[in-house]
Parts: C-alpha cells; structure tokens; sequence
C-alpha cells in the first residue's frame, strides 16, 4: 500500500478559500499538502495557507524533496491527501519522483509577462508547455475545473486551439 | 536673594506688564519657590502694606503702587488720581472682567500644564474647540496616573467655553460590567420593553443622558468588539438603537472622551482606533519632574488639610519617602499613601488643635521604604533636595477647591471615622497608647480594603495564571506571619517574589531534579544575616507542614538570601535585562508583564519590526544595554538565532558584559528578573542558571556550536529523540507510540525516536550519538546530554504537541510575522496589494485594494463580528476573483437549489448591501452564484473558528 494521492493541483494560488473547500469535501481527502519550494521558506505565506485550510482538514506546507521523500515513507501510507502545486513545472518534478496519478486538475495560474492566457484563468509559459507535453505523453489527462462541480474541459485541446504544441 | 526679594522682584517686573497681578500658583512657578513659602511672603507682605490683593478668586496679588488707580478691584476704596487716566483703566478693567469667564482657563491650575503636559492640554483644547462636534478622543496612560483627572478639566473646559450645553459630565467605567456584555450595552445604550428578561418598561442609556454634555468611557478596552462597533456607528452617524430595536432612530449630541490602561493597538479594534483622531498619552508619575512631583504632593496635602482643618506639617524625610512610595500607582498611588500617613498623624496629633505631625519614624514600613527607593536615584535626590526646606507646613485653603470625585478617593470620611472612634473610647477610659494601637488597626483596615479595590487586586489575579492558587495562598499565610511575629517590613512586591520562588523550588523538588548545592560563599555571606536566616528557618517548617515533605537545608540559605534581597533591594550592582524581540510589540509586552509583576527596574525591552536592519537593531540593543547596565553586565534574552553574533559586538560597542540567551519566553523574562533581583546574582550565575531553567532554554553559544559541529562532522546525522524508562521497554515503548503518531501528523519524517533504558542509559545514549543528532530528551530521568528534556507530565499533560512545538522552535520555525499580521492593518493592506498583482491579471491591485478593504470592513461592521486579518486576505483574493471573472465573463455556477438555500443564510442580506456598495462603485454586479460562494465562504470560517474553540 502507498499514500492514496486523490487529486494534484494546480493553482497559483495554492490553498485559498472556498475553491479548496470544495475540492476537499467533494473527493474527500485527510490531508491538504501545499508543495513548494518557495512557499516553505516564506513564514508569513506559510502561515496564511495553514489558516486557511477548512475546518478539520490539517494543511501543510513543504517543499517538493520532501513531498517525494514521505510519499515513499510507509509510516506516512496512511495519508490520503490533495497535493497543490504553483506550476505544472512543480507538477511534473512530483510525478516524475514516483507518485502515481491518472490525472493532473488545473485550477488556476497567474498571467505574468512570460506567459500568455490560454483559458480565461489558465496562462502558460515555454516551461509550462513543455511540463504539459511531457504529462500528455505519459497519458496523463489535463482536467481543467475551478470547483469539482464544473463540467472538466481537457487543457491539451485549448493548447492545441491556440497552436502552443 | 532671600524669597521675600525674590517675590518682590517678580511682581515690581510684572506691574509693568500685566494689569490683573499674579496669583500666588502663578509666582510660585515663575519664580521657583514652594507655593506655601511664597503664600507666607505674600500675606506678610500684605500685612505690611507692601503688595495688594484682590478680592474674587482666584486672589491676584500685586504691588502697592503709589497711584493706586487700580483700587476699583481692591479691598480699599479707590484714591482719587487723574480722572482721564482713571477711566481709560476701569474701562480696560471692566473689559477684561466680562471676558474673563472665558479666559479662565481650568487647565492652568492643572500641576505640569506648562510642563510636562503641555502637549496634552493643547491636545486637549484642540480636541474640544474642534469645529463642529470636536473630535473624540482617547486618553492612555497608566493606573493611577490622572486619566479621570484630566477627563474632568476637559469637561470643565468645554462647559467654562460654552462648547457643551448641558451640565453633566457622565462616566461610565467598562470594567464594572466587563463580565456581562449584554448588561454593559444597555447601561450604555438603554433598551426597549421586552428585549431581554427583566427588562419589563423601556429605558434610555447613558447615551441619551449625557446628550449635550461629555461621556467619559473608562477602561475601554474592556467594551467588547460589538460594543465598540456599536460606539463607532454612533460616532460616524450620531445615531444608535437602544438593546432590541433593529433600526438606529436614537439621537444625542455627546463629547466622548475615554480612556484606557492599554495599549490601544492591541486591545482596540483597529476601526474603532481610526475614528479616534486625538490620543492623549499621560506621563508617568516618575517620569515627572521634581518639581512637578512636589506640587503634587502638595495638592494632595492641601487637599487633607481641607478635610481636618488643620496645619500639617512635615519634615523634609517624610516629602522624600512620599514621593518615594510611589512604586506602579502614579498619582493615584500618592493619593492614598498621602491619605494613609495624614490618618495616622491625624490620629497621633488629636489633641493639637492647629496642626498635625507627620513623623519619619511613624511611618508604615512601605512608605519608609520610599526614602530608600528615592535615595537611589541620586540625581532626582539632588533634584529634590534643591527645592525642599526643612519642614513644610501645608495650610487649609479652600481656594484649591475640595477633591473631584475619583476612584482614589474614599467614599467615607476617615477623619470624622477616627476622631469620633478616639473620643469614644476615651470615655470607657482607655489610655491613648491604647487607643492609638486600635485605631490603627482600623485605619489599616479601612485603607486596605481601599487598596485592594485597585490594582494590586488585579496584579495577583494575574500571577494566579502563572503559579498555583495553592502557592500564592500559601505565601499569603508566610506574609502574615512575618508581618505579625517577626516585625519584618513586608513590601508591594513580596508576594510575587515569594510565590514565584516557593513554586521553583517546589516544582524541583516534585520533578526530582538535582538538589541545589550550597556554595561556601552563600553559608558565609547568609551568616552575616541571622535575623533572616531564622526567618527561612520558620518559613521552612511553614512550608514543610503545608507539603508533608522534606525541604532541603539548601532551600533555607537560599530563602534567607531572599528576604535578604526583598529587604534591602539595593539599586547598584543589579545584572541589567534586556529582552529583543521580532515583532512591533512583542519584547516590550513581555517586559511589561514583568516588570508589573515583580516591579523591578532592572529591565528594557527593544521591539524590532521586521523591517528593521540587523545594523540598527544593534544600535538600538546597544543603547538600551548601556541604559540598563549597572555595572554588573546584561542579560540580553532574544527571540531569535539571528542575533546570536550580538553577544560580542554589544561587549564591543559598549564595554559592558553581554551574555545572551536565545527563544525567550515570559516565563524566562520572569524568572531572569526574579534571579537578577538577589543581591548575591552575578552574570555569570544567572546565565548560568537560565539556560537550565526548565529545561527548554538552550543557549546561542551551544546552538551555534551544535550547528557547526553537525555542519562540519555529519552534516548528514539524523535527529533522535531519545525515550527513557527503567527498562527501556515500558513506559518508554509507549512514549514512542505517542511521539510517532505526532510526529506523522505533523510530517516530520527526519526524527526518530528511539528507547533507552535507564540501567545502561549512558552507555546507549554514547552510542545514538554517534549516528544520531538529539534534539531532546524526555522520561522518567534526565540523561547528561545537551539538549532539552521534557518531564513526563508535560509530554503526557500536552498530549506531546507542545513537544513537537518544542523541536520545531529548535529548527528555528517561529510564527511571529504572522503574529505581527494580526497587528497591522497596513501590512496586511499591502500584502493584500500585493498578492493582487501577482495572481490576478485584469484588475489593478492599487486601485482595488481599498475597494476591497472597504468591503471587509462593511461587513464586518454589520455582522458585528471581527475578522481575522488572514481571513480578510482570503476574503480580498476572493472577491478580486469574483471580480475578474465578472470582467472576463466567466462566473462561477451554482444549481438553482444551493442559490435559493443560500438566501435563507443570515449572512445573505449583509453580503448583498456589501455587493451594493460594490455596484455603486465599480459599477459591477455580482451574480446570485457568486454570492452564494461568499458566504459560503464564511460559513466554513465560521464553523473552523467554532471547531477551534471547543
């Protein structure tokens, strides 16, 4: 028995509010684990992403080694969590240091200059599409949902619409 | 220049440029003599005929020119003189007395209203003449230090100026029913029939009863959150509903002043901080200076003498220990010493007629003790001497008016109690060494449970949360006892040292540690001491009868040190304190406390905000330990590693002796104060000690030594717990169940915890450390090894969190930036900005963050329930969301059943007027889909801050 992985997402924003409510209730998870680098290392932002995790679920925040490294831990099976992740560059590192997953849900991420927008909430940048090429050629579907409820759209059709892979 | 050729020489200046002559408060000031001395001058120089006075109040005294044209005020009739020039000033005259009930101003008659609160009056003034309502306000300052005070001139000001139209200055002190908020609201804001049991006819507030006039708020801080917002709505609309009206129909035009002990930043809410634009802060009464302290004095006897209608006089001692006694209470504090000493030389001078004595050797030992508390200070000492005579003699004059009303005040009068008590007993026929001995006991009585009503009572229910009530009752009884029968002078502080040592040792004795040993310097030095020595030695047997255990011979030293030290308490020589800390408050709240607790003077604290440089804090460290040093080093207790190279720099920079401790506590401050507060401390004992105080202190040197050595032997050690019982087996077994389990909720994957037993513990441990790093240590023994051990019942008592707390703090994990965000509105704001522009792509984070603020604020207003800052973030990126997603067309959806369930929610209507607003302004409309994710989004706050309070 491993660490029953129910949902890795991306959201730039990680765990906020109402949308990871939702999310935990609906695929019900014990555990909300935020990896990232940077957000390990920020104390105030670290603070803020554990306050703000829904009533009786416990959220953590750690860095993608460690991620990896209690994923293969036994003591740590009995874990059933929803992983978060800023980019699908973080997404990929995961994956590719052994958790298993059929899908990969993207919420989320942030316009900024490098990127441009492909959905009304999703941007990307060279290292994005590359980290998403490499999910779609492992047979990793795309799932594009803001709340469990939203009917899912597949990110690769939309990369594809707009001519970036 | 003798006083009388002083007072002459002012008022030949002043007939040259005043009309009106000066009062006697006016040339005391000017000329720097007592106010009594100069009303003796004055008066023998008007028997002489020398200088003139008026006849109204206050009297104005001035010199007796030959003209004399100036007698239209004067108690003689007016000399003929040159009709012209005659008339020119009885028309100037006349002038100025119709204006003059508005340029009376009652502050000038306020002790440092020239002085040491000259801001404050103008403040004040500022405060009051505002146009149109003037502004509210807020005074701060600490117990005792005249907050109703000056609350009262205020409002004697405002009716003297006409700016209020109605008599009455109503006050309300929110402390009285801090305990009942409901009751609170409707003492202040009335009710109508029926809104709660009881309330059987509608009833107005003080609200509506000081309409047109001043309500005075004291202790504001303990108005509880929907108080205060109610009190805001009032002051930005002047309207207010009484308890069960839903809408605000309820007008009054009312000054609010109020006051509080605190520090509004962290006892107030934020938005009822905004809406006060003046914050008055009034001085400390130590910090005032000799010559205001005197004046005051001399108030308060005036005062007393008022009220026996008698002289008292008082030798120069006797001023010094007064104004010495004055250790936490302020003014306050002056005012009922002053009330103690005159009962008791009321009582010893009854049958003088004229006057009252007030003798140095009859004084309580408290208020002795305030000669020596003086005579530390050698620079205020010298301060005082220059103004002081050899006696004082403090006449009755009404013209300084009879007492205000204040909580100081006794709501009896204690001389009429006395004199008809001593006559009483005369007549059954008791000799006065008798009645003396008895009225004493009864004015102690009285004065005591005066005292207790103020804030020592409060003091010891503080110390209750840190030591047991079993402790501090117990040392109440020690305090009796050494009162009674060994006639040793017991002081404000006693109890709290007392209690806070008996729990140290007490606790050692329970948790097994290892004895204290008795060093030859400490047998020596005690045996300079028998009277204190035989005091512990009673006290033991108290203590032992009270525990049924043994207490070791070791204690009885180290307690006769204490009475020692509680004693004497010499000023020099003391190790200084000074307590660094991240965060905008954090040192200095902690200092506070102690400092409070154990009133020592050993101690400063330095705040750092984050944002402060490495460069300035050690400045600023720097400045505070040579402030504190008393020649004897300092102790500098810090929060954090990263001032662990402060040590040798401060030493530098300041030639002091620095010796720093990290991860401070207030516990620790607590205990570094009790330990540097013996007179036989040295730095290098108390450090020493402190870092084996409780175990959890661990000292930068070793951190720093421990990191290196893991850097540079094996950087790739793993961490150990280690787990001790006698077998290794049991006890232990368990505790490493317990550990782990926690140890994988809290995702540490890099501690093991591993089993020891108690027989070939030493052997074992040798081994660990070899491939392991300990980072703590807990069981049924502490082992020797560097590293914090927790005692059994702490780590079964905390169900071992607090343990793992423990370990994270050793990894340098602290929280206090988020700490800090729930003290800072304008952090909060710009991190709000910030965190807008780095994941939102359409909406400019300047602009909205205000809309946005705004927003939270409405909310939380209506709601009348206060939000977190963390929570106003989530709360800020979610509507900046909702925004966007209206501007790009892309709203969330909800079924039709969730979104006409939601409008049932009590939080739907608020939202609604929130979202209205919202419309007014940006012109946005957010959908019914949207509203329902808002407030669910409350709602799962709600309910997480419910789970967490059970």
């Amino acid at each position: 028995m491993t660490m029953d992985v129910r949902l890795l997402r991306i959201d730039s924003r990680l765990l906020h509010g109402q949308v990871t409510t939702n999310w935990a209730k609906a695929i019900n998870v014990n555990r909300i684990l935020v990896v990232s680098d940077r957000v390990a290392n920020d104390q105030t932002r670290k603070t803020l992403i554990v306050q703000a995790a829904p009533p009786g679920i416990r959220a953590n925040v750690i860095t993608v080694e460690k991620m990896i490294r209690i994923y293969h831990d036994p003591r740590f099976d009995i874990l059933k969590p929803m992983i978060l992740v800023e980019d699908p560059v973080d997404a990929r590192r995961i994956v590719e240091g052994g958790i298993t997953i059929d899908s990969v849900n993207i919420g989320a991420i942030s316009f900024d200059t490098t990127r441009v927008m492909v959905t009304d909430a999703i941007a990307v940048n060279v290292a994005d599409v590359e980290a998403f090429k490499w999910f779609h050629d492992h047979g990793i579907k795309l799932d594009v949902r803001k709340v469990s409820s939203d009917s899912s759209k597949n990110l690769w059709k939309s990369l594809s619409e707009k001519g970036l892979v | 220049m003798t006083r009388r050729e002083k007072v002459l020489t002012y008022l030949e200046k002043c007939a040259l440029s005043m009309d009106q002559g000066i009062t006697t408060s006016e040339l005391s000031e000017a000329i720097g003599v007592l106010r009594p001395n100069v009303s003796n001058v004055l008066n023998q120089l008007v028997r002489e005929g020398k200088v003139k006075k008026t006849n109204g109040r206050p009297v104005h005294y001035f010199m007796n020119s030959e003209e004399g044209e100036r007698g239209f005020m004067l108690e003689q009739k007016p000399n003929i003189g040159f009709a012209g020039d005659a008339r020119i000033r009885n028309q100037s005259i006349k002038m100025k007395s119709t204006a003059k009930k508005n340029k009376v101003d009652v502050f000038d008659n306020m002790i440092g209203s020239r002085d040491s609160l000259k801001n404050q009056v103008e403040q004040a003034k500022a405060a009051l003449l505002y146009p149109p309502h003037g502004l509210n306000t807020l005074i701060i300052g600490p117990t005792g230090s005249g907050k109703t005070y000056f609350a009262n001139k205020m409002y004697h000001f405002a009716l003297d100026r006409e700016i209020i139209s109605k008599k009455g200055f109503t006050t309300f002190n929110c402390a009285d029913y801090a305990h009942n908020p409901q009751l609170l609201m409707s003492h202040l804001f009335g009710y109508v029939k029926g809104a709660f049991t009881g309330a059987n006819a509608d009833k107005d507030g003080l609200i509506q009863e000081a309409d047109g006039g001043m309500l005075f708020l004291d202790e504001v801080h303990r108005l509880p959150p929907e108080g205060q917002e109610m009190i805001f709505y009032f002051m930005d609309h002047g309207t207010y509903s009484r308890l069960g009206e839903t809408a605000k129909v309820h007008h009054a035009d009312v000054r609010l002043v109020y006051a509080t002990t605190e520090d509004p930043k962290s006892s107030l809410l934020q938005t009822f901080v905004r809406r006060i634009p003046i914050i008055i802060q009034l001085t400390d009464f130590n910090q005032r200076s000799a010559r205001e302290k005197l004046q005051l004095l001399e108030q308060l006897l005036t005062l007393e003498a008022n009220r026996i209608h008698k002289n008292i006089r008082l030798s120069e001692d006797v001023v010094q220990a007064l104004l010495g006694s004055v250790t936490y209470g302020n003014v306050g504090q002056l005012k009922s010493n002053i009330q103690l000493v005159c009962a008791q030389g009321f009582l010893n001078s009854m049958r003088n007629k004229n006057e009252i004595t007030l003798i140095f050797s009859q004084l309580p030992p408290n208020i002795k003790d305030g000669l020596s508390n003086l005579a530390n200070n050698r620079q205020e000492l010298g301060n005082l001497s220059r103004l002081l005579e050899p006696t004082m003699v403090i006449k009755p004059d009404a013209e300084r008016g009879l007492p205000d009303s204040d909580s100081y005040e006794l709501p009896y009068n204690l001389y009429e109690i006395i004199g008809d008590k001593a006559a009483l007993l005369k007549d059954e026929g008791l000799d006065q060494a008798a009645i003396n001995n008895f009225i004493m006991t009864d004015i102690n009585l009285h004065l005591k449970s005066f005292y207790r009503q103020g804030k020592l009572e409060r003091n010891v229910s503080s110390l209750n949360e840190i030591v047991d009530q079993e402790i501090i009752d117990l040392t109440k009884r020690i305090q009796l006892l050494l009162q009674e029968r060994e006639s040793y002078p017991v002081r404000d502080n006693f109890i709290y040292a007392m209690s806070l040592h008996i729990s140290s040792f007490i606790k050692r004795v329970q948790s097994g540690k290892p004895l204290r040993t008795i060093p030859a310097d400490l047998i020596s030095m005690v045996h300079d001491y028998p009277a204190e020595l035989k005091i512990a030695e009673h006290v033991k047997d108290l203590i032992e009868d009270h525990y049924h255990f043994p207490i070791p011979e070791s204690e009885v030293y180290y307690m006769a040190i204490l009475f020692v030290s509680l004693k004497s308490e010499p000023k020099t020589g003391k190790v200084g304190i000074v307590v660094a800390a991240h965060g905008n408050s954090t040192a200095s709240s902690m200092v506070h406390v102690v400092s409070q607790l154990l009133s020592v003077d050993n101690i400063a604290a330095y705040d750092m905000p984050l944002e402060m440089s490495p460069k300035v804090a050690l400045d600023g460290i720097a400045e505070q330990v040579k402030k504190i040093d008393q020649g004897n080093g300092v102790l500098l207790l810090v929060d954090m590693g990263s001032l662990n190279t402060f040590s040798s720099k401060l030493t530098e920079k300041t030639n002091v002796h620095v010796k720093t401790i990290d991860m401070v506590t207030t516990a620790m401050v607590l205990e570094a104060a009790r330990k540097t507060a013996l007179i036989d401390s040295d730095l290098k004992t108390v450090y020493r000690e402190l870092r084996q105080f409780d175990g959890y202190a661990q000292t930068i040197e070793k951190v720093h030594r421990k990191k290196n050595y893991v850097q540079t032997i094996s950087n790739q050690r793993e961490k150990a717990i280690i787990a001790i019982c006698s077998t290794g087996e049991g006890t232990a077994r368990r505790i490493k169940d317990l550990l782990d389990k926690i140890l994988v909720d809290n995702l540490i994957d890099d501690i093991r915890v591993i089993t020891v037993s108690v027989v070939t513990m030493n052997e074992q441990i040798a081994k660990i450390q070899q491939n392991y790093q300990i980072v703590a240590t807990t069981g049924v023994v502490k082992p020797e090894v560097a590293a914090p051990f927790v005692s059994l019942e702490n780590l079964l008592q905390g169900g071992g969190e607090s343990f793992i707390g423990l370990v994270e703090k050793i990894n340098n994990h602290t929280a206090h930036e988020a700490e800090d965000l729930e003290h800072s509105d304008l952090l909060t704001e710009e991190m709000s900005q910030n965190y807008l522009g780095q994941y939102f792509t359409f909406i400019n984070p300047a602009k909205i963050v205000k809309v946005l603020w705004n927003y939270c604020d409405f909310i939380q207003h209506r709601s009348k329930s206060k939000m977190s800052n963390a929570f106003k973030i989530s709360l800020i990126m979610h509507i900046a969301g909702a925004i966007e997603r209206y501007l790009t067309r892309s709203e969330m959806s909800v079924d039709e059943q969730k979104r006409s369930n939601v409008r049932t929610e009590k939080l739907y209507p608020i939202v609604k007027q929130a979202n209205e607003v919202l419309h007014e302004t940006l012109n946005i409309n957010l959908s019914d889909s949207e509203v329902y994710y808002i407030v669910a989004l409350f709602k799962t706050e709600k309910e997480k801050n419910d789970t967490q309070n059970n």
